[in-house]
């Protein structure tokens, strides 16, 4: 049989019957469009270097994401293309598949080489688009889609006399497709319920755990149908675990989850901040991955400690916003905060307080909302409307000088109360942090106040905040609902706690210990389950005759 | 299709670009400098909009008066110039119904969409850009651009419905390069040529267009809209292929400037006061060449936190912290925050007028709606939420009016910009917000 036809074959998972019994294929119920989720743009730009090497730039304008329920990622699944966004994705297509026929990349990406530069080629111009068609769609194309590409190939390589302008723009084909752009999620029936079939199984697990399109062992694997089953879903993630590229693809799950994005957007005001940059913004992000994936990943600690440990790792203008010497060569160094500086894992790092706060100064309210809702999943509600918050805070009242005495003045008005002592009191912790993250001990030349009641808990500053969370049985349950969100493309909201409930047990029964949990996570059933498809009678099967 | 395609672009690369059947018209004034005499073609109408957050001062900015003789005030004070071709409209209401008042998106997203939305941060409807752009745009070459002064890519308020927003350009050389970069056909270049790579950029659509088929199977409605939405993005670039490989003509006396220089961008208002005006001619000259005939320009986000450099309070943060000065009646730090808003869209209605059109300029073919969030931002408050309307839409609106409209619906607004944009709508808005009472007063 035809590799094509038998792959094609596959793709439709239940015709593989048909073809070794003789049944009707067109009879069974096939594949289905499940979901369909836009790539991030990380996602784009690390499939893009993993199908044709990292030396293909990928430059242009990407259509912002959104935040869903705590994650970026989410948003891929309720998301569109913009004509504005896809103009971007057009010129982006237009210029990678430049670069891939360019005559310094060919002997390394094309898989053959014409009979005749001037003049089209099919059979080579089928092993090109047949091999980038698979890595492209995260499956083989079908016979349509397929021909296609060919006869647009060829028409231009007789129009303007050249085999590679034709592969080129046959390529951008793929690169601006609706199957390129969005991850299509194709589900079929299995038993009472419905599953993914093993492409979409293999991009489910490659972009959760690594961030970026399937290699081809998974594609194999999904095309073989090993990904069908427990046992063959379990092989591939031992192997994906275990690379080091896991790595990667872990950090841009903590990226998204500790919301450090808002890097990119926040602005601090140059007279008050002098000395920050864009330099010390991308550092302190560094500085919370390093940190993070040093702890729950390298060394599989307790995920809770992200929120207590003083060890962490600085850089030169970290050391200055730290105010500690920095004496090494090298560009990053382990440090470890002495008790007295009042710093507390992730809470107390430079970029937590530097993005949930004023161009100008910190804010106990931006903070404390931030918190609640990236680690305990319990976002503000928007304050009352058209509420007159008459007892504002006048800075030149004698009796108010801090910043905490304004808010707590603020928040004595019944309806403004009602949502600040629920955000304050965690932020308040962090007054002794500015807006960058320096220490200070006075605002406005007055002490400053760090103690608070959270609940009925009595915390005395930001490393009693930190022991707080650590605590707090919410964060890993918090946790553990948007990492699997993150992996399945939904808005953690909305997930069932009992969706989530037997993650959390196992995590909890492992000592909080993050491998373990992304294991449970993707080799379980549920991680590939699908919603039936739209209506009853809209189980139609994609087979080639029916096509 | 295909056979003309390929009959088209061989005539392309063996340098017959006669084959193209395209028009190739000259580009000239008939006698009452009016429409292209060549093709019989009218100036087009433009349409915009200006969003800057936190509203204005009533004590500053509202006239006592109403109608054409209406006095000056301070918040307006840099609109003066302009001020027999703005209409200055108060005192109109987004009606909530049983929705939730969603601070800072409930008044802009009703204003645009004639809707009070139902969720922060989504629209319920098209917003009335897009509406627009489906009647005016064809022809032009990009459907709609968007610009974030502050340098904020999901600043932008221009949606086809849902989350999804139209994603600005966030600096002037974004925007420069984006409306005179690469495929920007120059007008005033005497041998033009179609580009036949733009040929080929557009036969490479219509085989992604194609593969709608597999994906139409089985999927559920959401994700039918979305599909569609992407399919109609690539036919909107199709349209714009398409006017790439046309002869560029225009009635505008305007020159393409050089690339601006990089700009950092942000919410500090010295640095919007130097950038404002940099996007503002260049959007200017963007639709003056007919590039969009629709734009949206955001100032500031909703709930705006653009800041003073030195004073740690942003706008936003001020208008819930700084007392009212009994003395006064306003908030005095605050209101400067508002007062530096429409410095920012004198800037835009000062660069349309600046560019001289047919008998008139540029502002006269246009209809820019500036608006807001809310009224009282202290308040979140979505009644009196101040708006202006500048320019005539090519005489179809009269101009230096102050309307009141005493607690109507802020939909009436919207009804009536596309009754002045030519559209043929007599209702618009839903619940409480539908109206089919246009502001007769300022039309023609």
């Amino acid at each position: 049989m035809h590799r094509r036809a038998r792959n094609l074959i596959l793709l439709t998972g239940l015709c593989l019957l048909a073809a070794t019994q003789g049944a009707v294929c067109a009879a069974v119920p096939g594949p289905y469009l499940a979901a369909l989720r836009r790539l991030t743009e990380t996602q784009y730009r690390n499939s893009i270097a993993d199908i044709f090497g990292p030396g293909i730039a990928v430059q242009g304008k990407f259509e912002p994401d959104r935040r869903i329920g705590g994650l970026l990622a989410a948003s891929g699944g309720t998301l569109s293309i913009t004509p504005a966004g896809f103009e971007g994705y057009a010129k982006i297509a237009d210029s990678v598949a430049k670069q891939v026929v360019d005559e310094k990349n060919r002997a390394r990406l094309m898989p053959c080489a014409p009979k005749a530069v001037t003049a089209p080629d099919r059979n080579c111009a089928r092993q090109v688009i047949e091999r980038y068609g698979l890595l492209l769609f995260r499956r083989p194309l079908t016979p349509d889609e397929l021909k296609a590409r060919l006869d647009a190939a060829d028409n231009t390589a007789r129009m303007s006399g050249n085999f590679y302008t034709g592969i080129r723009y046959s390529l951008t084909t793929l690169l601006a497709a609706p199957d390129f752009l969005f991850r299509t999620e194709f589900a079929v029936p299995r038993g009472k319920d419905y599953t993914l079939d093993g492409y979409s199984r293999a991009a489910r697990l490659s972009y959760m755990l690594w961030d970026t399109t399937p290699d081809t062992d998974l594609l194999k694997a999904a095309g073989s149908g090993a990904l069908d089953n427990d046992d063959g879903v379990k092989i591939q993630v031992a192997r994906l675990m275990a690379s080091p590229r896991l790595e990667s693809g872990m950090r841009t799950f903590f990226s998204d989850y500790l919301e450090l994005d808002t890097l990119n957007t926040i602005t601090k005001d140059p007279t008050i901040y002098p000395k920050y940059s864009e330099d010390v913004a991308a550092s302190g992000r560094e500085e919370t991955l390093r940190t993070t994936i040093d702890l729950v990943l390298k060394k599989s600690g307790d995920f809770r400690d992200l929120f207590t440990m003083r060890k962490t790792f600085i850089n030169r203008p970290l050391a200055w916003i730290y105010r500690v010497p920095y004496n090494l060569n090298g560009e990053w160094m382990p440090y470890e905060f002495d008790e007295a500086d009042g710093r507390s894992g992730i809470v107390t790092q430079a970029s937590m307080l530097s993005m949930f706060s004023h161009p100008g100064r910190g804010s106990p309210t931006k903070r404390g909302v931030a918190f609640l809702d990236i680690f305990m999943c319990e976002p503000t509600p928007a304050p009352p409307a058209n509420v007159d918050f008459s007892i504002v805070n006048d800075t030149n009242n004698p009796n108010l000088r801090t910043v905490r005495d304004r808010l707590m003045a603020h928040a004595t008005t019944p309806a403004c109360a009602s949502c600040h002592t629920h955000s304050d009191p965690m932020g308040l912790t962090l007054e002794r942090f500015d807006s960058i993250g320096v220490r200070r001990l006075k605002d406005d030349g007055h002490d400053i106040d760090v103690s608070t009641v959270i609940g009925n808990k009595r915390i005395s500053d930001g490393t009693g905040l930190g022991q707080y969370l650590h605590d707090n049985p919410k964060v890993p349950a918090c946790f553990v609902r948007k990492l699997y969100a993150y992996g399945v493309g939904a808005n953690s909201e909305e997930l069932e706690k009992s969706a989530v409930q037997p993650y959390l047990d196992g995590f909890v029964a492992a000592g909080y210990r993050l491998p373990p949990l992304l294991n449970a996570i993707v080799t379980s059933r549920q991680f590939f389950s699908a919603p039936p498809p739209a209506g009853a009678l809209s189980k139609v099967s994609l087979n080639a005759t029916d096509r | 299709m295909i056979h003309t395609r390929r009959f088209l672009l061989r005539g392309l690369f063996q340098g017959s670009a006669t084959a193209m059947a395209l028009p190739f018209l000259d580009c000239f004034l008939d006698g009452n400098g009016k429409a292209l005499a060549a093709t019989g073609t009218a100036i087009p109408t433009r349409f915009g909009t200006f969003f800057w957050g936190c509203g204005l001062t009533k004590a500053l900015y509202l006239p006592k008066s109403s109608g054409a003789s209406y006095e000056d005030t301070p918040q307006l004070a840099s609109l003066k110039p302009y001020k027999g071709k703005f209409n200055l409209l108060s005192g109109f209401r987004a009606y909530i119904d049983d929705k939730p008042n969603i601070q800072h998106w409930t008044g802009n997203a009703a204003i645009t969409t004639g809707t009070a939305p139902a969720n922060d941060t989504q629209f319920d409807a098209k917003t009335i850009d897009q509406t627009i752009a489906d009647s005016i745009s064809r022809g032009s070459r990009f459907r709609s651009i968007e610009v974030s002064c502050c340098g904020n890519k999901r600043e932008s308020y221009s949606s086809l419905g849902g989350s999804n927003i139209n994603p600005p350009e966030i600096s002037p050389l974004g925007l420069y390069t984006r409306l005179f970069g690469a495929g920007f056909q120059d007008p005033s270049k005497g041998d033009w040529k179609p580009n036949p790579e733009v040929m080929l950029q557009h036969s490479v659509l219509s085989v992604v267009a194609e593969d709608r088929k597999l994906l139409s199977k089985g999927v559920g409605a959401g994700d039918r809209a979305r599909l569609d939405q992407y399919f109609t993005s690539v036919r909107e670039l199709e349209k714009t292929l398409e006017v790439e490989l046309r002869r560029p003509e225009i009635a505008a006396q305007v020159e393409i400037p050089a690339a601006p220089e990089e700009l950092p961008m942000s919410k500090s208002v010295p640095n919007l006061r130097k950038v404002t005006p940099v996007l503002a001619k260049l959007l200017a000259i963007g639709l003056a060449t007919d590039q969009t005939r629709i734009f949206n320009m955001a100032f500031s986000e909703p709930a705006s936190t653009i800041y003073v450099p030195g004073d740690s309070r942003p706008f936003h943060q001020s208008t819930h912290e700084e007392p009212v000065d009994d003395a006064l009646g306003y908030q005095p730090v605050t209101s400067k925050f508002s007062t530096y808003s429409m410095e920012g869209f004198a800037e835009l209605v000062g660069a349309l007028e600046a560019v001289k059109e047919g008998d008139g300029t540029l502002l006269d073919h246009s209809l820019v709606l500036a608006y807001t969030d809310t009224s009282n931002a202290k308040l979140h408050a979505v009644d009196g939420i101040p708006m202006l309307l500048a320019g005539s839409a090519g005489g179809r609106l009269k101009t230096g009016i102050h309307y009141a409209g005493t607690g109507t619906s802020v939909a009436r607004v919207g009804l009536t910009i596309q009754q002045a944009m030519g559209l043929s709508v007599d209702r618009w808005g839903t619940d409480s917000n539908m109206t089919n009472k246009p502001i007769s007063e300022i039309m023609a």
